[in-house]
């Protein structure tokens, strides 16, 4: 049976401590533990019971300004101390000239950019020593410069960094959805490179009058994601999955049930 | 029309700064609608960030005012970098000079205690100073010794009764009002076991805290304590500082 995990976040960190439910695994944000805290120790206790997934949402990998070097100094050190089984970050950037915007900002998907992702991805994957799977973003625009699509652009970073991929089905969903495009077209990915696939729900929202899709991780997974899960898991075959939710956080016993629903599937 | 990524970056951070760019216009795909989806996140998303570090701030002026004027604390300071925990240190500062908080003259205070709080909470559980340490030095070297307060502690003063607002501003809390006329606390805020806390000092347990925290010597503490508090019980407060967890070691 696949491995279904769920987001370790703040508002259930005592109970999971508490009641140490059957779940596959764990995923934190590695943002959120890199001070040390109450929780933070929680988290250390709970690593002993649990396999974990670090997820980084900061390490802006599609900076042309380059790796912030003291940021991912204090990630490795959490990635030491926590030696997770997998460890992610996003195809996106969130940093420029200094400030931290706190978004998954889109890319171009262009030579020079391939080039920097894969030389950032490198300098991250150097300090950890160890592969990262790279999530493919929800885009809500594309770049008119753009030379290729993501699933390729996806697969080169992959080909030529040695990252792994890491297959979010509601961003395929949603990006496919806002910008017209095939969800098949992720069909394509290279198959061996997928370490893990994440689902979330959406908000459907009006952009001057076109609904558009918004990955807020604030509602169960849809239908369509569901059905795109079977289909994509039916190509390249079962994988660790994530259920996230991080806005409107529901009861726990929810949480733990949708990721339940998984095994339905895989 | 096309930019080399850094110049694409840049473009794309002016206009989540707020301003227009013709050059994104061009570049991107979609409808102008789709940039600003952004530009709403960056904002909504770092007011989320600040409620959390915030939350009395946000109870005493509700949820509406305060993503105001977090959305407008983020236009002027956004973060350097990626932990939220650590973002927001002048954001009391700018609540004490936001004008339409202006009639709320302890808000800026209690965003200090909040922000104290917050500190303490990401400080580190290290060892505190133990009465097995203090029985380790020769007890007529002790006065000349001096202290290291715990990681994570800060002392905040305030003119309004901060403690009594806190409180009343706690969810669940019994509601009532708060008379400002209460007058002024200090604070004491520490890193405990599984959370963060304070605990309210006389004006002569602030002043030997704060002496302490500057470097004094315990006897130089004990006298700066005495020359605001004629009554000061020094064995006293010491005993209840060190059940506290207010030391981390003996200088």
């Amino acid at each position: 049976m696949t491995a279904a995990g769920i987001g370790l976040r703040a508002p259930h960190l005592q109970q999971i401590a508490r009641e140490r439910p059957a779940t596959g695994f764990l995923e934190i944000h590695a943002e959120n533990h890199l001070a040390p805290s109450p929780a933070l120790e929680i988290v250390e206790r709970l690593r002993m019971d649990y396999a974990f997934s670090i997820h980084a949402v900061g390490l802006s990998l599609g900076s042309a300004d380059g790796i912030d070097e003291v940021h991912l100094d204090r990630v490795a050190a959490l990635v030491r101390r926590l030696q997770p089984q997998w460890l992610s970050d996003h195809l996106a950037w969130s940093t420029q000239g200094g400030r931290y915007f706190n978004d998954l900002l889109p890319m171009p998907y262009t030579e020079e950019a391939l080039d920097t992702v894969v030389r950032n991805i490198d300098r991250v994957q150097e300090a950890f020593g160890r592969p990262i799977s790279l999530e493919n973003p929800s885009c809500y625009l594309a770049f008119a410069h753009s030379t290729m699509s993501e699933p390729m652009f996806l697969a080169e970073v992959a080909r030529r960094s040695g990252c792994g991929l890491l297959l979010d089905v509601n961003n395929v969903h949603v990006t496919a959805h806002n910008l017209r495009l095939d969800p098949g077209e992720w069909l394509a990915l290279p198959g061996e490179a997928i370490t893990q696939y994440h689902l979330a729900g959406h908000a459907v929202n009006d952009a001057d009058g076109a609904p558009i899709l918004i990955d807020d991780h604030g509602s169960r997974v849809s239908d369509a994601v569901w059905k795109l899960y079977a289909r994509m898991v039916a190509r390249f075959g079962a994988r660790p999955t994530l259920v996230e939710w991080d806005t409107a956080l529901p009861d726990l016993s929810v949480l733990l049930a949708e990721a339940g629903r998984v095994a339905l599937v895989a | 029309m096309s930019l080399s990524l850094r110049e694409l970056q840049a473009a794309v951070a002016a206009h989540l700064d707020g301003q227009a760019s013709a050059v994104l216009d061009e570049l991107v795909i979609g409808p102008a609608a789709r940039l600003r989806v952004h530009r709403h996140h960056v904002r909504d998303s770092l007011a989320t960030a600040l409620a959390a570090t915030f939350p009395t701030v946000q109870a005493l002026v509700g949820e509406d005012f305060f993503k105001g004027m977090a959305r407008a604390y983020v236009g002027g300071a956004l973060p350097t970098q990626p932990v939220l925990a650590e973002y927001g240190e002048s954001f009391a500062d700018f609540v004490g000079a936001y004008e339409p908080a202006r009639r709320l003259a302890y808000l800026t205070d209690t965003a200090r205690l909040d922000w104290a709080l917050n500190v303490a909470f990401h400080a580190a559980s290290t060892p505190r100073l133990s009465t097995a340490d203090l029985s380790a030095v020769e007890v007529e070297q002790l006065p000349g010794r001096g202290l290291f307060m715990a990681p994570g502690s800060a002392l905040i003063r305030s003119a309004y009764p901060i403690d009594r607002i806190w409180a009343a501003a706690q969810p669940g809390a019994a509601g009532g009002t708060v008379d400002l006329a209460e007058g002024a606390a200090c604070l004491l805020v520490l890193r405990r076991p599984d959370d963060a806390g304070f605990i309210r000092l006389s004006e002569g347990e602030a002043a030997f805290v704060s002496a302490l925290a500057s470097g004094a010597p315990l006897e130089g503490a004990a006298e700066a304590a005495f020359a605001v508090e004629p009554g000061f019980e020094l064995s006293a407060v010491f005993a209840r500082l060190l059940a506290v967890g207010a030391f981390a070691a003996l200088r």
